[in-house]
This record gives structure tokens, C-alpha cells and sequence, in this order.
């Protein structure tokens, strides 16, 4: 494998028989409760009526996204984005608030109700399996897939590798590359034969939310001054004015009496 | 998100029987000597073994992460022809069958009534002699043919027959007749052999799948090789009732009417032959009885096949000429679990021949020598004694082309009830659960009744382990060795990678411990697991230290130029079979009509997921946790007319049995058939996790025995479904 600098993930729809191998092999390498997962299957499944089907599904965990809204969400700063790629938790700054489940677009961050502000870790999600990438293996996820739905690797050659290949096959995948530019760009890069939104994926503009909230946030400071200024304004034009309507008046019973 | 799993489904699923429970918080077992002194273990308990897989008979290469002494992880071997370092669910999820809060870790002796679950520990001592004591009881009062065994497909199978033959019995059930035995018996009459192998390269441009659902029936490198054949541009033509996940990347999915696969491939013969599409030099030099077929095929056209099949005569003309345009590199898969009617041995004969014709030997299909190897070495030992009494299976008095490693599973089960020729009275059963393999399960239920004595070896109280008298504790695949395993020019070793739990056994220790107090000791001449293992790798030359280190030893690799020639009576591909002929059956295949369901009835249809293998791993807490809940698929439209909805509790019933299970309208199946999840509604409490989950198939599979192969015909069960 060469050297990776940004690690991301490529799934390829055609290729996932939704085994669900990669959910299972997450779960034993980061010894996931019973009752919980950080992988799911999205998707419509079977669409169409007998015997003119079809059927997609995908399979999903974080998408370690280039511009994180949980990151941006959450008052305490307990996400951070790496530079090399996956946006990570820290359960000791987490004060259990919830902003980023809301916050993020894909529904990935969950709130585990059982526990208490005590026990801390509010909230489970894929780490990147820091435990892997940092000491030369795939993450499990991508590691066990049979059939290399699954593949890990540097962003800029995954991006490469998934325009190649659905340019090879025009027919057959539809010609995007979702997760190259959604939201800012993901580090989970999708292809696929059915539309994204029918694998459950919203649609995003380019643009990071994100940087949208944070540029009208941006404005708070100029806009409070701005506005302050206006209304000073407003407010000595209309003393002014009452200040005339004030003498007007003064002259006029002056005037009557 | 539109989640097919959503959070909530999820949990739902989880909360269905597993604890809360993460692996990290199992009991911690004794890390492998074995692999400590190989110096895989390091003294803070951590390292990585190399092993294999056992979660499925593909049997992929793994390397197990061993942390703290505890199996923590298992990947796929990128070594092993089997894995390519990958593996299935059902693989990655090996380690919690190993884990299972459920697992037997002592001998168990029965003390309540048959069923009741009523058990008292007991040590190895006691149980062993008890079995031996009832077996030699048995032996003496009513002759060694009243003890059957069964045991299935195992690589300690070798001692497990040593076992059988040496105590002098000829009853032998494995479970083959509920699986593939029609195609195992058409390769045999065909080429001489179980199965030929399948080569899937850059040529492959031609996949005719027989209701092969490749990638839920997952075998790892085979699914890996469809996926890719896919994307380098191969057509896939997959047959089934069902839109299963293969059918959904196929080229092109046929939804044929079941039973009648034979008429469409009978028709193909029929195009091929007629038009003169076959490789007419390789038909001309490596078969006999072409003329026999051409001949009894002649009838079989497209225009005859297409009622019954459902399928134009058009369609099968266009795959007929696609198929011989891309011979000979196009395949004619065989399929695994074949045994669907009681015309499959014909199927499976067209097929086989189907490939002679279209000349893909060497190229597409390939000699495959099975699981022994000549190559091995292993401990010296008498011949078995002489062996006199008639098989309870009809093998071959009944079946005369079956062969005796094989058998015929359900017929034995049949003749313990009926007691012809004989009465069986006692049942040594070894890794298998007839409970819920066989159909009918009352039957099976019924014929337990009849025998004074059952012993079951095995890791948890599977259905079967339940109603035994006796219950022996094997180690966990992850726990023991067992004998070598050729694959391709290497073999593969299975060694523990953590000592076995509580008391655990292997099959190697518990069948010698066993052989030894029926005074069988010389079959099974060896003094531990390690030391059957050196004796196996004497003629390498290699250590087993060697094996352990890398988990496999190279075979010396003869491999001389692509033979053409056939182990069967004339040495060639035999398109027409005289050995078939000769004890009264057609000699090439023969359009036989299946039974059809009365008007209101079903066909009941069962096939493999992704997340279980056959029975077994239902209690598996990780398959669990990510398997859908097992429901009975129907047509939405039949659904609708029935006044059925998804989640509705329904009754379905057959002339056997009746079970109750919720519905899952669904596109995804034809209107005449529905479909169920097999190996679910298990019987033992002693399963907390799969116990009440779901319902059980073979509750209302009848027994219907293909007369040539002795398949059982898993298909040609009819239901009538009703609100519950």
C-alpha cells in the first residue's frame, strides 16, 4: 500500500451483497455491546413489481466528513477532524447534549441512554480503527468484505479509482462520485447503479453546511455593531425629530395663546 | 435515512434473545500452550495464530488475534486459495460459537424424562464408559448393526469412521442426501467425480447459475470470483423463484416454476444438440453415448419446456446459441444444494453434460481430487472387520448408486421407525443435529423414541444434544486440531489458538478415549492430537513446528500436463451411463413431471442467508444481532388477496406438520411460492438466544426421496398459509 494521506473509505454499491460481514467484523474488533452498532444497511432494498425488480442498498458508518458539522455543533469541542482524514470523539470533553446527532446530515452520531453523565461516552460511532490504520492495516470494516465492496485507501487515488472505474461502465453506475464534493467532501466515498437518495443519501450542496452557518454566524459581531448603529441612529434621528415636533408645538401654543 | 435496518429494527433485533453482553466481557480462556511454545503467544498472552475456519464446510484460512489470552479478532488468511484473507459474516463472527454463554463445557448424563432438558454434570470417566457400557450392550444383545452413527463432513471424519467400522456397524448417516446428493451422484456417473472444480478467469464469459444463490450461499472466494466475473463484463443468467440477492447483480433472472429446471435444460440439450452448437471434436473424443441422448433429447423442445417453466421458448432458444457463442469459455453451474425434487439427479445430469458439450474441460471445469490426499501419511491400522448386515439407508439395496460415504440420511431415519429390515437401538451422533437437518421433524422426533440409547457430541445443546441420553463436550473449532486439510498444492492445519474451555474435547481425543474402551485402540494408534499430526506430515519432510508457525505445509506439486481422461467405467465423460442403465434407470437424463401444489397450496421454498449456516448458528449472539427476523416471504400481490400484511402471525401447514411465523409480503418471489429462513424454531432451551426465534422448517418438510441419488426433495413440500 502507499503511503496514505488522507484515509478514506470507497464503497461500491454493485459490488456490497449485504452480507453484513463489516458489521460483524466492527463489532468484535471494537468489542461493540449486543444491542449497538456503528454500522447500518440503508437503502430502498427490493423496488419494482414482480418479476421487473430491482435492488440497492448500501451499507454506511461515519462519513468522516471533510468539514464535520458535529464538529461544529458541539459546545465543548470534544470532535476533532485529522488532518490525514477521520473525525474522532472524545468522550471526556462530552457533556451529552445531543447538538451533533442533530447537526450531522447522515444520522451517524447515537446517543447511548444508558448511561449516565457518570459513566461519560454519550455518544458511539466509527473511530477509523485507529487501532488498524495507524499500524498498517485496513480498517476491519473494509478488511473482511468478500467481495471488495468495501475499499480503503489515500482520498485523491480512491476518488481516481472510483472515476475510472464508472467511466468504464457507463451503463451500469450512475456517473457521480457521491461524497467527492457533498457537504465540502466525505472521507466515505459512494458509487453506485441506483440513485443515492434510493441508497438513503440526502442531498447536499457543495458547499459545507457548515460554512454556511459559520459565515452567518461570522456576521453576529458586525452585524450586532451594524445594527446597533442603525438604531443609534434611528434613535437620534427620531429624538431629533421629536425634538422639532417638540419646539413645533411649543411655537404653536406660544402662537394660540 | 431509509434504513432496511434502522436503528430501532436493530435494536429490535438485539433485544430479540442476546444479552447486552460485548465480547470483552466473556470469560477468559487459557491461551494455547501450543501456540505459546511456538512462540506465536508472547508472555503477556498476546500474538496471532494462524488456523482454519469452521463456521461453514468452505473452511477459509484465518489468523486469529490473541489478547490477553482471549481470542479477540479473527481475519481471513491471505494465503488460504479459500479466504484471500477475507471472511463471511458467519467467519467473523467464529469466535463468540467459541464465547457462547450456551457452550457445554462438561460431560453431560440425562436425569429427566427425553426432552425435558434435565441434565447432571459428569466427569469424562463416568460419561465415557456409560458410552461404551450401552454400546457394547447394544452390540452384544442385538449385533453391532443395531448402533447407527452419523456424523457429517468433518475433518476428523477418518476416526469417526474408524469408529463405525471398526465397532462393525454399517449404518452411516451423514447429512449429504439433504444437500447435494443428486449432484454429487450426476458428476459421479458423469466424470467420475464428486465435483469438478470451477475456474473463474478473464475469459469466464458465460454464467448459467441453477439456483447457485452465490452470494447469500456464500462460499468467500467463489462469491468474490461471481463479483468480479460480473464486473469484467461476464453474463450471469441466474434461475430461481426468488429475486435473491444474486438474482439483483445477475444479467438476467429467470423466476422458472420450480421443478421444472430440468425442462429448461432438457430444452437447451434439445437447441444445442439439434442446431449442432457442441464442440463436435471435444464430444468426438472424450464422450460416449452421445447418440443416446441425442435421441432421447430430440422430444425436448423450447416450445414443450416453455409452459412448464414459465419461460419463452424464445428465451431459451437466445441462452441456448449465447451459451455456445461463449463456450467454451462459459460455465453451467451445478449448483450446491441441489436436492430440490424428486427429479434433480436429471437436472444435475443435464448440466453436468451440458458443459461436456459446450468442450469447457480444463478451461472452465477442471479435475478436483476432493479432501483426501495421497500424499499424507497416517497411523498404521487393521482392516475393519467384515461387515454382513443390510444398511438401514437402502444403500445399496434400495439406492444401488449411492455411495456408502454418502448415503441416504432420511431413509435411515424412516427404517429406525419402521424397524425394517431391523431395529436400530442405539445412535452415536457426532457434530450433527438430524433433530433439524432431517424432514419432518416429528418423524425424527419419533424415531429417537424407538432407540435405548443416544449419545451427541457437540459444543452446545443443540436440538438433537437435547433429546440425547448423553451429551459430550467437543472443543470449539478456535480450541482444538484436527486432522490436516489438502487444498490445492498446500495443506492446511486447524490448531488451537486458545486452550478449550471448562472441560472441552477434541473429536481425535474423544474418539480414541472412546475406540480404546471398546477395545478399538489399534484405528486409532496415536498418542495426542499433535502426534496424529506428525505422523500425517511424515512423508513432506516438514514439522509440524513449520505448519504451526504459517498454519500450512507445501504440497510437492506434480503437476504434469491438463489430463482428458475420466474415472469412470470407459474412461471418458459419460454422456449416456451404462452403470445406470444396468440397475434400470435411464441412462441419459429424462423429463420426469414434478408434483404440482393443489389449487390454495404453496410451494414451500428454503434457502441460505448471508448470516447462518444451516442450524447451527442461531445462537451465535454476533449472527444474531445482525440477522433480519426470520419471516415467511409471500408475493405481495397473493398477500394482498389473502387478506395477509407484513407482520401478520400466519399458520402454515403441510400433510406433517404445522408452524406459526410472521409474513413479509414481498415483490422478491413468484405468486405460487413461499419462502422461509431454514434452520430457526429450535426446540432446546439450552439455546436461550435462538430459542423462540422463529419457526422451524423441517417442523413441515416432508420426506420425498429422489429414487436414483437418494437426495431429498427439499422443494416439493406444500403449504397452505393462514392467518394465525
Amino acid at each position: 500500500m502507499t503511503e496514505i494521506k488522507h484515509h478514506a473509505y470507497l464503497f461500491d454499491a454493485t459490488r456490497c451483497i449485504d452480507c453484513r460481514a463489516c458489521m460483524v467484523a466492527c463489532s468484535v474488533e471494537n468489542n461493540i455491546e449486543m444491542d449497538k452498532t456503528r454500522l447500518w444497511v440503508a437503502g430502498l432494498g427490493v423496488t419494482g413489481t414482480f418479476p421487473d425488480l430491482q435492488r440497492g442498498t448500501m451499507v454506511y458508518h461515519c462519513m468522516h466528513c471533510e468539514h464535520p458539522d458535529c464538529m461544529s455543533a458541539c459546545p465543548v469541542g470534544a470532535y476533532t477532524k485529522a488532518e490525514d482524514g477521520p473525525v474522532t470523539y472524545n468522550p471526556d470533553l462530552c457533556i451529552g447534549c445531543r447538538y451533533c446527532m442533530n447537526a450531522c446530515p447522515f444520522g451517524v452520531p447515537h446517543f447511548d441512554y444508558d448511561k449516565g453523565i457518570i459513566d461519560g461516552a454519550f455518544i458511539d460511532k466509527c473511530t477509523f480503527c485507529p487501532q488498524r490504520i495507524y499500524n498498517g492495516e485496513e480498517p476491519a470494516c473494509v478488511h473482511t468484505c468478500p467481495t471488495d465492496a468495501l475499499e480503503y485507501g489515500d482520498r485523491d487515488e480512491l476518488i481516481a479509482k472510483a472515476h475510472e472505474r464508472i467511466a468504464a461502465h457507463p451503463d451500469k453506475y450512475i456517473q457521480h462520485v457521491y461524497g467527492e464534493k457533498e457537504n465540502g467532501g466525505t472521507s466515505y466515498l459512494i458509487i453506485s447503479h441506483v440513485p443515492f437518495k434510493d441508497l438513503g443519501l440526502p442531498e447536499l450542496p457543495e458547499e459545507p453546511i457548515n460554512e454556511v452557518s459559520e459565515k452567518v454566524m461570522e456576521m453576529t459581531i458586525p452585524f450586532a455593531f451594524g445594527w446597533g448603529t442603525v438604531l443609534s441612529m434611528v434613535a437620534i434621528a427620531a429624538g431629533k425629530h421629536n425634538q422639532k415636533k417638540e419646539a413645533e408645538a411649543e411655537k404653536q401654543a406660544e402662537e394660540t395663546k | 435515512m431509509t434504513k432496511t435496518i434502522s436503528r430501532r429494527d436493530f435494536l429490535k433485533l438485539g433485544a430479540a434473545g442476546a444479552g447486552a453482553l460485548a465480547l470483552g466481557q466473556m470469560l477468559p480462556a487459557k491461551v494455547a500452550q501450543a501456540a505459546r511454545a511456538a512462540g506465536h503467544i508472547n508472555a503477556e498472552g498476546d500474538g496471532f495464530v494462524h488456523s482454519m475456519c469452521e463456521m461453514c464446510v468452505w473452511r477459509c484460512g484465518l489468523i486469529a488475534k490473541i489478547k490477553d489470552g482471549r481470542v479477540v479478532k479473527l481475519d481471513g488468511n491471505p494465503e488460504h486459495p479459500h479466504s484471500r484473507g477475507n471472511l463471511c459474516p458467519r467467519g467473523q463472527s467464529g469466535l463468540m460459537n467459541t464465547y457462547d454463554p450456551d457452550r457445554v463445557l462438561t460431560p453431560l448424563i440425562r436425569v429427566g424424562k427425553r426432552g425435558e432438558g434435565k441434565f447432571r454434570q459428569a466427569s469424562w470417566e463416568e460419561a465415557l464408559d456409560l458410552v461404551a457400557s450401552k454400546m457394547t450392550e447394544i452390540k452384544n444383545k442385538y449385533g453391532a448393526e443395531a448402533m447407527v452413527f452419523s456424523s457429517t463432513h468433518n475433518l476428523s471424519q477418518p476416526l469417526f469412521e474408524n469408529l463405525l467400522y471398526g465397532f462393525g456397524s454399517p449404518n452411516y448417516g451423514t447429512q449429504r442426501s439433504l444437500c447435494f446428493n443428486a449432484m454429487i451422484v450426476a458428476n459421479t456417473m458423469t466424470y467420475g467425480m464428486e465435483e469438478p472444480g470451477r475456474i473463474y478467469d478473464d475469459k469466464l464469459k458465460y454464467i448459467l447459475l441453477t439456483g447457485r444463490n452465490l452470494l447469500e450461499a456464500i462460499s468467500t472466494s467463489e462469491t468474490h470470483d461471481l463479483i468480479m466475473a460480473i464486473e469484467n463484463g461476464a453474463k450471469v443468467v441466474y434461475l430461481d423463484p426468488r429475486y435473491t440477492k444474486t438474482a439483483s447483480k445477475a444479467t438476467e433472472w429467470l423466476p422458472i416454476k420450480p421443478g421444472n429446471d430440468l425442462a429448461f435444460h432438457l430444452a437447451l440439450l434439445n437447441i444445442i444438440i439439434g442446431e449442432k452448437l457442441y464442440n463436435r471434436s471435444f464430444v468426438e473424443k472424450n464422450t460416449v453415448g452421445f447418440d443416446e441422448l441425442k435421441k432421447e433429447v430430440a422430444r425436448y423442445t423450447p416450445e414443450w419446456a416453455a409452459p412448464l417453466t414459465g419461460i419463452p421458448a424464445e428465451t431459451i432458444i437466445r441462452i441456448a446459441h449465447e451459451l455456445a457463442e461463449a463456450a467454451p469459455h462459459a460455465l453451467v453451474h451445478n449448483g450446491w444444494r441441489t436436492s430440490n425434487f424428486v427429479n434433480s439427479f436429471h437436472t444435475q445430469r443435464a448440466i453436468s453434460i451440458m458443459n461436456a458439450l459446450l468442450g469447457n474441460w480444463n478451461k472452465v471445469l477442471v479435475a478436483a481430487a476432493g479432501e483426501e490426499s495421497g500424499a499424507l501419511g497416517a497411523p498404521p491400522q487393521p482392516a475393519y472387520p467384515r461387515i454382513s448386515a443390510l444398511r438401514l439407508d437402502g444403500v445399496p439395496w434400495k439406492y444401488p448408486v449411492v455411495p456408502f460415504k454418502i448415503g441416504v440420511f432420511q431413509e435411515l431415519r424412516d427404517n429406525i421407525v419402521s424397524g425394517d429390515p431391523y431395529q436400530a437401538h442405539g445412535w452415536f451422533i457426532s457434530r450433527q443435529n438430524p433433530i433439524q437437518s432431517l424432514p419432518d421433524r416429528g418423524k425424527t422426533i419419533e424415531a429417537f423414541g424407538k432407540l435405548d440409547f443416544i449419545v451427541t457430541v457437540d459444543i452446545v445443546l443443540n436440538d438433537t444434544a437435547w433429546f440425547s441420553d448423553v451429551v459430550l463436550p467437543e472443543a470449539s473449532y478456535l480450541e482444538r486440531y484436527d486432522p490436516l486439510l489438502p487444498v490445492g498444492d498446500k495443506v492446511f492445519l486447524r490448531q488451537p489458538v486458545i486452550e478449550p474451555q471448562g472441560e472441552a474435547k477434541s473429536a481425535l481425543w474423544i474418539y480414541k478415549q472412546l475406540g480404546e474402551r471398546l477395545g478399538l485402540g489399534d484405528y486409532f494408534q496415536y498418542e495426542d492430537e499433535e502426534d496424529y499430526i506428525r505422523q500425517q506430515l511424515k512423508p513432506l519432510g516438514v514439522s509440524l513446528e513449520e505448519v504451526k508457525a504459517q498454519g500450512f505445509a507445501e504440497l510437492s506439486s506434480a503437476e504434469g500436463e491438463a489430463e482428458f481422461s475420466w474415472n469412470t467405467p470407459s474412461g471418458k465423460i459419460e454422456l449416456f451411463s451404462d452403470t445406470l442403465a444396468k440397475v434400470g434407470f435411464p441412462g441419459v437424463p429424462t423429463w420426469e413431471e414434478p408434483p404440482q401444489p393443489a389449487e390454495g397450496q404453496f410451494y414451500l421454498l428454503t434457502g441460505k442467508i448471508a448470516t447462518s449456516t444451516q442450524f447451527g448458528t442461531q445462537n451465535n449472539q454476533l449472527l444474531h444481532k445482525y440477522s433480519e427476523e426470520p419471516r415467511l416471504w409471500m408475493n405481495t400481490k397473493t398477500a394482498t388477496d389473502l387478506g395477509l400484511e407484513t407482520d401478520d402471525w400466519v399458520e402454515v401447514t403441510s400433510e406433517v406438520g404445522q408452524i406459526h411465523t410472521k409474513l413479509l409480503a414481498t415483490q422478491a418471489i413468484r405468486p405460487d411460492c413461499v419462502y422461509m429462513t431454514p434452520g430457526y424454531g429450535h426446540l432446546s432451551k439450552g439455546l436461550k438466544t435462538a430459542y423462540g426465534v422463529g419457526a422451524s422448517d423441517s417442523a413441515v418438510h416432508v420426506t420425498y426421496t429422489d429414487p436414483i441419488s437418494g437426495g431429498q426433495a427439499l422443494s416439493q413440500t406444500f403449504v397452505t398459509v393462514k392467518k394465525a
